[in-house]
């Protein structure tokens, strides 16, 4: 089925009829008068956040964990190896490691790494291979073996009861254990599994695996999902997945032939969390856009015809970025961040550029 | 600071213009066709209150869609109705109900089985994709988060929601509960 056959599909099945909006008689009317009939001054209960909440807390969380950056305010300085021996680490064989030796962590990012599920598959052969966080305490965590995967999600654990009502639709729910803390199991289908996690400091976890196992190889699998601790976490997360410890040294890389705009610390990158590449270099790529047009705007404004030229070209290049083009198979990032890097470039205004690129 | 009667004239040209995608993005996301009702009257009260955090007229459907999504999740969660509104349209929807065979073709039924066995963001995803007919960078911003993310996730989507339609029939008796709003029955 190719994604074009896939996407009809999904847009044939939508359930909503145009043509029921006919049939109202006046009934949409109404509800307006009502409304505005009512005062303004009453609160409001549960509302999104505003739109121009700055997006970067989303943006910048623990990816595997939702540690907003409000909460990491300013620097995560991760302490250089000085000769100390950090503590000990309880080793778990099998679990693919990444790291080159002990690393020594600071107390922020401990904390931060503190604030996520922590779960690993204790297992040879099995690597995390996307790391992102969508909200606060909401993230993702996959990890692949060969054809197998198996995916997290932790969602807050005030909505632990709403997600649990809901997969009670799904199946009746098998108590189960993951790691010792009591989870249940809900079968989709023949070889489609979720366990559904007890929620444990402010968060709970939703488990699922790829499709076509046996039950007793997904048994298997839970009997070797462990919690471990920060440390073992962070370390045990593969080259690829940019840890806090690995940010500078990723950075490097990533903007080794990118112009950065006037002010750009690159030491600031050190609270952008613990990220997959793609999403690592959306963040890093995001604060040098944002800073070139917001420096063109200003430029722009103080009629510095020099420096609106520079911040233009500097934008311009972003066509030719490695990091970019590394980054287009695996999502849309670049056409976004090209298409306002050209609108500015071609000396338009960059509307919504704030919100599209998640500046801060 | 705007008058009074320029917030109610705003209100009401957003209201004029985004009550039907609004009425589109509630009815595709509850059980009964009449529970949208409450979606869409809770949400545009929000907006009504809210007023001054909603972003200017041409942007604002989008920050709709947003305060609906957590409207739902309230319903979701059993949150009571706070204001009695919208009652006729309730009505309207609930006698506009009829099933229309056209909608029930299983292969439908089967999409629809496969997206309410996704998880909330990835069935979000796909469906402000291709039900609102969302870009990727509009859905960032009614979930809050990086257009980088919502990519990952749709790609990510497309390919679970593939498996689940080539599985062949979908879990017995299993319709879109996942999506369900419960909300108590009318005067209880």
């Amino acid at each position: 089925m190719t994604d074009e056959h896939l996407d009809r599909m999904i847009r044939d099945a939508d359930p909503y009829r145009p043509d029921v909006i006919g049939r109202f008689d006046g009934a949409a009317q109404h509800l307006l008068e009502e409304i505005v009939s009512l005062s303004t001054l009453e609160p409001v209960a549960e509302l999104p956040p505003g739109p121009l909440r700055a997006r970067r807390g989303v943006l910048s969380a623990l990816a595997a964990g939702g540690v907003a950056a409000a909460v990491l305010a300013g620097v995560l300085a991760v302490s250089v190896l000085d000769g100390r021996q950090p503590e000990r680490q309880p080793v778990i064989p099998g679990i693919t490691s990444g790291a080159k030796g002990p690393v020594g962590y600071s107390a922020m990012v401990l904390k931060a790494a503190e604030e996520n599920p922590r779960l690993l598959i204790d297992q040879p052969g099995w690597k995390a291979t996307t790391v992102y966080g969508f909200a606060e305490k909401t993230g993702t965590i996959a990890f692949r073996n060969g054809e197998r995967e198996v995916e997290m999600n932790w969602y807050p654990a005030d909505q632990y009861d709403s997600y649990h009502r809901d997969r009670l639709d799904v199946s009746r729910p098998e108590r189960v254990q993951v790691d010792r803390w009591p989870a249940d199991l809900f079968r989709y289908r023949a070889g489609d599994f979720a366990v559904m996690l007890r929620p444990r400091d402010g968060s709970f976890v939703e488990l699922r695996s790829s499709l076509g196992w046996t039950r007793s190889e997904f048994d298997q699998l839970l009997a070797h999902v462990v919690r471990v601790d920060a440390r073992t976490w962070l370390a045990a997360l593969p080259a690829e997945i940019v840890t806090p410890e690995r940010v500078s040294e990723q950075a490097a890389k990533v903007l080794a032939d990118v112009p950065l705009p006037p002010g750009f610390d690159p030491a600031a990158l050190a609270d952008l969390g613990t990220n997959d590449a793609y999403q690592f270099g959306a963040k890093v790529t995001s604060r040098v856009g944002c800073g070139w047009i917001s420096e063109w705007l200003r430029a722009r404004k103080a009629g510095d015809a020099a420096a609106v030229q520079r911040a233009a070209d500097a934008l311009r290049s972003s066509h030719r970025w490695k990091v970019l083009h590394q980054m287009n198979d695996a999502g849309d990032w670049p056409e976004v961040f090209w298409e306002y890097a050209d609108m500015v470039a071609d000396g338009k205004s960059p509307t919504g550029y704030e919100q599209a690129l998640g500046c801060e | 600071m705007s008058s009074g009667t320029e917030h109610e004239d705003r209100f009401r040209r957003v209201y004029a213009v985004n009550f039907a995608p609004l009425l589109a993005y509630a009815t595709r996301r509850v059980a009964q066709p009449e529970d949208a009702a409450d979606v869409v009257a809770e949400t545009f009260l929000v907006a009504w209150r809210r007023s001054r955090d909603m972003p200017p007229e041409a942007e604002a459907r989008l920050w709709l869609y947003g305060v609906a999504r957590r409207v739902l999740a309230n319903h979701h969660r059993g949150g009571a109705r706070r204001e009695r509104l919208g009652d006729r349209l309730r009505q309207r929807l609930g006698m506009a109900a009829a099933v229309d065979p056209g909608s029930e073709v299983p292969e439908r039924l089967t999409v629809r089985a496969a997206l309410a066995q996704l998880g909330e963001l990835d069935r979000e995803v796909l469906m402000l994709t291709f039900w609102e007919r969302l870009e990727p960078r509009e859905v960032a911003e009614v979930l809050q988060v990086n257009p980088a993310a919502v990519r990952t996730r749709l790609s990510r989507a497309r390919a679970r929601l593939r498996n689940l339609i080539g599985d062949g029939d979908g879990p017995p008796g299993h319709v879109l509960g996942v999506m369900a709003v419960r909300t108590s029955e009318e005067g209880r």
